[in-house]
């Protein structure tokens, strides 16, 4: 399975993301979790400690194409799953996490670990590997570059006018992109009226309800994983849910 | 005065701005409210509406698409870009992410 979350800031995007990553393996999955939001919130969710190590330059050599243009790989020796396995951080239940594109420095000196991130990526064998990842929604590159690997792209709303109006945007963008299936996850619900709102909003089908959950927050405010804090609260049972039925779906196709 | 709101996604900076703007324009400063957030909700929070807030996507776009010429002065570029709200605040938008182009994050 390969998922995208994207929504406006706050929406609740690293916070589901992360449980959702987990539970997906403790079913079993292979799980390659991705953070490319520059503002640290995968780790906190996944329960990994917030590092600020990317892929180094090294990963990476460059090398002239055919007609002289300058292209990159991976390094000679370095497989996609090796280089994984050597630069990702592992969370509880196992889930293998990347953090990319951290707002640190100038512009242009990641290039490097963002040509290692995207080549992983983009030879990773859909087969051995699932990916779960937390992306900035307010940017083209929910959908280009750096989210181009979803399948399946989650956009996460709040039922507010300002996190419907983001998510319709949003789905106007996934038009163009390659993404063959966009789904809402309408979060902080309070009701199915909200859930409603949230479909209504942002004409997208909604593949499930997260609740608002006070757990959560108590989480967030002691820095830990809402999964390692308290396992049985209404954001993770939500999820869990989640997870069931993508993987069902995934099984028929 | 010219005031920037920076910080963490969902932190509070649109609602920060648009409070700040309009409580300065309601003390009679004239204000300018840029919005430069790539998803740009500020209107939404000025309380200029859904429509007025998407409507400024639309001329930021024009601009882009090159439909409108370049103006010169500062004041030329308000006329353009800028619509007026609640307690005479006056919004433009300096960013959008409509049109997206491949390869530019
Ligand atoms: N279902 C929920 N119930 C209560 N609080 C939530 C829920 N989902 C997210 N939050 C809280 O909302 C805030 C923003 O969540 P976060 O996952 O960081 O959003 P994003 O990654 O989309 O910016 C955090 O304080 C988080 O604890
Ligand atoms: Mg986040």
């Amino acid at each position: 399975m390969r998922v995208a979350f994207v929504g406006k800031g706050g929406a609740g995007k690293s916070s589901i993301a992360g449980v959702f990553a987990r539970m997906l393996a403790r079913q079993g999955a292979r799980v390659l979790a991705l953070d490319s939001d520059p503002m640290p919130g995968l780790a906190y969710s996944l329960g990994v400690p917030s590092q600020d190590a990317g892929i180094p330059a090294d990963a990476v050599e460059e090398y002239e194409d055919d007609d002289g243009r300058r292209r990159y790989r991976l390094r000679s020796g370095l497989d996609p799953s090796a280089a994984i396995e050597r630069y990702s951080t592992v969370s509880p239940d196992g889930v293998r996490f990347l953090q990319l594109g951290k707002a640190r420095g100038v512009k242009g000196e990641n290039s490097l670990s963002h040509q290692a991130y995207q080549l992983i990526v983009d030879s990773l064998s859909s087969d051995d590997w699932s990916v779960v990842g937390d992306l900035p929604g307010g940017t083209r590159q929910a959908f280009f570059g750096w989210g181009r690997f979803a399948q399946t792209v989650l956009v996460v709303a709040e039922p507010t006018p300002a996190s419907v109006l983001t998510a319709r945007r949003l789905a106007r963008l996934a038009l163009h992109s390659s993404a063959p299936r966009v789904l809402a996850v309408a979060n902080k619900t309070r009701g199915e009226a909200d859930v409603r709102y949230v479909e209504r909003g942002t004409g997208l089908p909604v593949a499930g309800s997260v609740p608002y959950d006070e757990t959560q927050r108590d989480a967030d405010r002691r820095g830990v994983a809402l999964l390692d804090l308290d396992a049985d609260t209404p954001l993770v049972a939500a999820v869990a849910s989640l997870v069931s039925s993508l993987s069902a779906e995934e099984a028929l196709r | 005065m010219k005031v920037a709101v920076v910080g963490k996604g969902g932190s509070g900076k649109t609602t920060t701005a648009a409070v700040l703007a309009r409580t300065l324009a309601r003390r009679g400063v004239p204000t300018l409210a840029l919005d430069c957030d790539t998803n740009p909700n500020l209107g939404l929070s000025l309380g200029f509406g859904e429509e007025r807030t998407e409507s400024l996507i639309a001329v930021r776009d024009a601009v882009d698409e090159g439909d409108q010429e370049h103006a010169g002065s500062a004041e030329e570029l308000l006329a353009r870009f800028a619509i007026e709200g609640p307690d005479g605040v006056r919004l433009a938008v300096v960013s959008a992410i409509q049109n997206p182009e491949p390869g530019c994050p």
